[in-house]
């Protein structure tokens, strides 16, 4: 009974991107406690903008002085190697231009029902959901987590500290106040069976390996026999987990729903944000704990990516909300990362891929940030202007902005001096080298397709005459910045992306930490 | 002195006689307990109490137990069949499950077989009882669901609400015990509360009380109020509050022996909290101290009765408080269950955990954590108190508004009040007393 | 394993023992049917006809069941935690300050937003 438990060694300066970030979401929860209503929101904004920059910068701060760690931090808890560094600086930088969108686009009082006299009362109280904050940094924090977990558990947890928030936030928008809660019910109601599937596959590996270690369980699959039930299934059920997260085809039915029904500054982090650091979780389970499993999972992700970039791209073309048809083409994007992701073979094929998909997931992350910050720009009265056709003349009536979404489109479309050229460019030649060739002819013909819709919207916008009573544009500073911001990053990633792609390989260079 | 490494060894035959006279030994501590609350408490209010079954009336409650059994087995017509039978069911068997890990004594030789006298120990043995209670809520709340009527709804939600809130401090009041005695296994809390240890200040050896009820009061006294609280009864007993909602969740368990299996439950689970601060916080089975003084005290099947004589004074503690108290508001017993018992707790459970680290390491951290604690206790209560004091003068003087707007407006919704300078007030009326009924 | 047996005999003696009363009571009383006494209770008014499968309840109570999975689970973490304190030493203590003072930020919250006022 005499022995000491010796205490764990925790890393803090590595860690402390992450802890910034917990903390701050936490102090904005006390300011919700105890600051007066009319003083939340001054000391909300800059604290969620600076911890997010604080963060940031400490991200460089650790790389630039220590360089890349070659083991995992925190007793082997998580990870912060270079790829979940790298990843780390994508999601907080999304994050800091999601925050700046955000306006009046959420509700200000969740609990009164939609037109009720509560609802009248907090509105003309001034009421406000200024625990939008601290939610969103909670879920940024998730991702951190997420992407950067060792250990099934640790992942589990962070999954939850990122959906969870992300829940709540869908159903807060101020317009189509119906529609934001459908889709917050949808989104937790799968977003729930998929947490479930997941601890499912959790527990199954860890009867099959006995250690819930991603590195152990990659060892285990050498040294256990016989087991092999409980393997497969446990990573499949782990994988459908996952791809949920992703919105991969046959998981991909929540991303439209809630997409549109979300206030767009959310949209806009869960299109960014959430599939950046999801693909980092997806990478590191897939590689690091199963990837002695290769040729029995790569298959089903053969499967799985053709049908997401197909799926994903037939089905924009019949959208009519603009909401909804990003969200289908997000859910093509992800079937385009996903072809790199089967491209495994020796350790230098994996650094190839593995650049290109941190490449990719920088340009398109800030590129769709760039267009829901646009679609929060086109308002018609009741809210922002969702429907297709009353977009159409956006060129005649302001023809910068409409300029700028349709250079979002054609970096979404993947058309050369884009980020999303050098992006797609860069994930297929991953991919044909990793001897996917027949999934990249699908991939470009997915692309294709993709093109189509994202033309269509710029004809509409251009080419035809724009409604009397058109949407008006409303151009808060913040979001005019972010627009811009994006615009410009997605021609310099175009034009110039070598530094970039330098980081990026320099990332991918020592792979995950095993 | 038995530790767990006792335990487990029992072949089935002890077993299963220990666990039939448990079971009996509850079932007549429900009948003679309800008799001496009955008694205890008439007695307290200058009546007689039962006294026509039997001697002393010592009967009474078994001639109500077989009154029940004969009455009609009423199932009332809307409600949802299986649930409302398989309600008591949850009620009762977890109250009794939990008795299985109070110890009643050392080890002895019971036919031969050298055991302790406690059926079973486990090292998460405290936990058991927590769970146990935890199951014991479904049952609430299933029996006031499934009777489909107004008052129980509201009574089963109510007692739901009260008693997850009051589990909590419970569970929360036990931390520091665990601090102390280092195990969740009661054999093991019940030996560790042997010997008090000495206090040395300068030359001076000051041997210190061994129970933990003394060593650590504030821990006892929030369990004390939760064990009152956890078991619905007076001045918590709100779920049966009769004036507002009739019986609570068992109003529609009006007659026959699933009430009584509900009633039996209520007095089952006194008991276990009964039981479980004497285990935890009263020295257990061991003899107190003019006792302890004999060698012979605690060996033996002697504990039997010092544990017997301490469980007849928790409860009739329980039948004292139900006589000299009045019952809460529900408010009331909500914020003392959320806002003061679990701060509270938490502030005494981290004082305890620092001053035990202290003995270890005397580190600048260690200080750091107390000055922390200290302050943020300090800094906490003020702001709360000076919180709760502006509000409750203001509320005060809104309510002092609002008297003296109706006060003179009765057309407003005021009472019409008559003034208060009457003659009548100053017993200087002069008209002759009207007798009541002659109008 | 053996631990636990015991609590299983106490358990069957206790269901059998509870199933019994409860099988029992159809058989031992009269049976005088009644329609007015097969009624939900309700202080001799006609009964409030409730909803199949349940009605709706105050939310109050449902946020009162969050918050106690919330805090019973810090209980969880304390139990261990108080038992193995004597070899934790000063981390431990270090690690539930942290803890508490977090999970205390989040009752501090719930307590200004009047989450735990009834009224």
């Amino acid at each position: 009974m005499t022995d000491t438990i010796t205490a764990p060694t925790i890393e803090y300066l590595l860690l402390s991107p992450l802890l910034v970030v917990f903390g701050a979401a936490i102090v904005g929860v006390l300011v919700e406690a105890f600051a007066p209503r009319y003083l939340r929101a001054a000391f909300q904004v800059p604290l969620t903008l600076l911890s997010l920059v604080a963060a940031f910068a400490l991200v460089i701060f650790v790389v630039v002085k220590d360089g890349v760690p070659n083991k995992a931090a925190a007793m082997g808890a998580v990870a912060a190697d270079g790829p979940a560094l790298f990843i780390w600086g994508t999601i907080l930088l999304l994050a800091f231009v999601s925050v700046l969108l955000i306006g009046d686009d959420f509700v200000p009082s969740a609990v009164a029902v939609p037109g009720s006299v509560e609802e009248e009362r907090a509105v003309s109280e001034g009421a406000a959901h200024t625990e939008v904050y601290p939610l969103v940094l909670f879920a940024v924090g998730g991702m951190l987590l997420f992407a950067a977990s060792n250990d099934l558990l640790v992942m589990f947890v962070a999954l939850e500290v990122m959906s969870l928030p992300l829940y709540m936030l869908c159903g807060l928008a101020r317009r189509r106040r119906l529609l934001s809660q459908e889709a917050a019910m949808k989104y937790f109601l799968l977003g729930a069976f998929s947490s479930a599937f997941f601890l499912y596959g959790t527990a199954l590996l860890y009867g099959y390996a006995g250690s819930i270690d991603l590195s152990k369980i990659s060892t285990s699959l050498s040294s256990v026999g016989g087991q092999d039930s409980l393997l497969f299934i446990g990573a499949a059920v782990l994988g459908v987990g996952l791809f949920f997260k992703i919105g991969a085809v046959p998981f991909q039915m929540w991303k439209p729903d809630v997409y549109q029904g979300a206030p767009t500054p959310i949209t806009a982090l869960m299109a960014s944000g959430t599939l950046v650091a999801a693909f980092g979780a997806l990478l590191r389970v897939f590689w690091v704990a199963l990837g002695n499993l290769e040729w029995d999972w790569s298959p089903v992700v053969w499967a799985v990516a053709i049908l997401t970039m197909v799926v994903g791209a037939i089905l924009a073309i019949t959208q009519t909300d603009i909401k909804r048809m990003l969200a289908y083409s997000s859910i093509a994007h992800a079937g385009f990362i996903l072809t790199a992701v089967v491209a495994t073979a020796g350790a230098k094929q994996n650094s190839l891929a593995l650049s290109g998909i941190l490449f990719y997931l920088v340009a398109y992350g800030l590129t769709t940030v760039g267009a829901f910050g646009v679609v929060t720009m086109v308002r018609d009265p009741g809210g922002e202007a969702w429907h297709l056709s009353r977009w159409a003349g956006l060129g005649k009536r302001s023809p910068k902005l409409a300029m700028v979404l349709a250079f979002f489109l054609l970096a979404m479309a993947g058309i050369p001096l884009t980020s999303g050229f050098f992006a797609k460019y860069a994930v297929f030649s991953a991919a044909v080298s990793g001897g996917a060739v027949a999934l990249v002819v699908v991939g470009v013909v997915a692309s294709a397709i993709a093109a189509f819709f994202y033309v269509r919207v710029i004809v509409l916008m251009f080419f035809s005459d724009p409604a009397a009573d058109g949407p008006s544009i409303v151009m808060p500073i913040a979001t005019r910045g972010v627009v811009g911001f994006a615009a410009l990053a997605t021609v310099v990633l175009g034009v110039f992306p070598q530094p970039v792609l330098d980081l990026a390989s320099k990332a991918a260079q020592s792979l995950f930490v095993r | 002195m038995p530790s767990l490494n006792d335990f487990g060894h029992d072949p089935l035959w002890i077993s299963i006689i220990k666990a039939v006279v448990i079971f009996v030994f509850l079932v007549l501590a429900v009948l003679f307990g309800v008799w001496t609350e009955r008694k205890l408490i008439s007695r307290m209010q200058h009546r007689y109490g039962p006294n026509r079954a039997g001697k002393f009336g010592l009967l009474q409650s078994v001639a109500d137990g077989l009154k029940m059994g004969l009455k009609e087995d009423l199932t009332p017509s809307g409600v949802d069949k299986v649930l409302y039978l398989v309600a008591p069911l949850i009620l009762v068997v977890p109250a009794f499950i939990s008795y299985s890990i109070i110890p009643f004594g050392p080890v002895v030789s019971m036919f031969g077989v050298k055991t302790p006298l406690q059926l079973t120990d486990l090292p998460v043995a405290v936990l058991l009882v927590l769970a146990m209670a935890s199951l014991g809520v479904y049952g609430i709340v299933l029996a006031g669901w499934a009777s489909r009527s107004p008052y129980a709804i509201l009574g089963g939600l109510r007692s739901t609400a009260q008693v997850i809130s009051y589990e909590i401090a419970m569970g929360l009041s036990f931390v520091a015990v665990f601090l102390y005695a280092g195990t969740l296994s009661t054999s093991e809390i019940v030996a560790k509360q042997a010997g008090g240890g000495t206090l040395d200040i300068g030359s001076l050896t000051i041997p210190m009380p061994s129970w933990y009820a003394i060593q650590l009061i504030p821990s006892f006294l929030i369990y004390v109020l939760t064990m009152l609280g956890e078991t619905n009864r007076v001045p918590f007993d709100l779920p049966e509050g009769e004036g507002e909602l009739v019986a609570g969740f068992h109003t529609e368990y009006s007659s026959s022996l699933k009430f009584a299996l509900i009633m039996m439950a209520e007095y089952v689970n006194v008991f276990v909290v009964s039981g479980l601060s004497i285990t935890l916080f009263l020295g257990g089975w061991r003899a107190p101290w003019p006792i302890s003084l004999w060698d012979g005290a605690n060996h033996g099947w002697w504990p039997l009765l010092w544990f017997f004589i301490k469980l007849v004074i928790v409860f009739g503690f329980f039948v004292w408080v139900r006589a000299a108290l009045p019952r809460v508001r529900y408010d009331q017993l909500m914020a003392l269950g959320w806002k003061v018992l679990i701060p509270l707790n938490l502030v005494w459970i981290l004082l305890v955990a620092t001053f035990r680290a202290l003995r270890v390491d005397k580190g600048p951290v260690v200080f750091t954590m107390l000055a922390i604690i200290v302050i943020g206790a300090l800094a906490v209560y003020f702001y709360f108190d000076t919180a709760n004091q502006r509000r409750r003068e203001a509320r005060a003087q809104e309510i002092q508004q609002d008297f003296e707007t109706l006060a003179d407006a009765p057309a407003l919704g005021g009472f019409p009040v008559p003034p208060l300078d009457l003659p009548h007030y100053h017993g200087v009326h002069s008209s002759k007393e009207v007798t009541s009924g002659s109008n | 394993m053996e631990l636990y047996v015991p609590i299983l005999v106490l358990a069957v003696l206790a269901a059998g023992f509870a199933v019994f009363s409860v099988g029992i009571a159809p058989f031992t009383g009269p049976k005088r049917w009644n329609r007015a006494k097969l009624d939900a209770y309700e202080c001799g008014i006609e009964p409030t006809p409730q909803p199949i499968g349940g009605g709706r309840f105050p939310l109050k109570y449902m946020i009162t069941a969050m918050l106690f999975i919330v805090f019973d689970i810090e209980i969880i973490f304390l139990y261990p935690w108080a038992v193995t304190f004597d070899k934790l030493g000063v981390f431990g203590l270090v690690e539930m300050v942290l803890f508490i003072v977090t999970v205390l930020v989040a009752y501090a919250y719930v307590w200004r937003r009047r989450g735990l006022d009834w009224d």
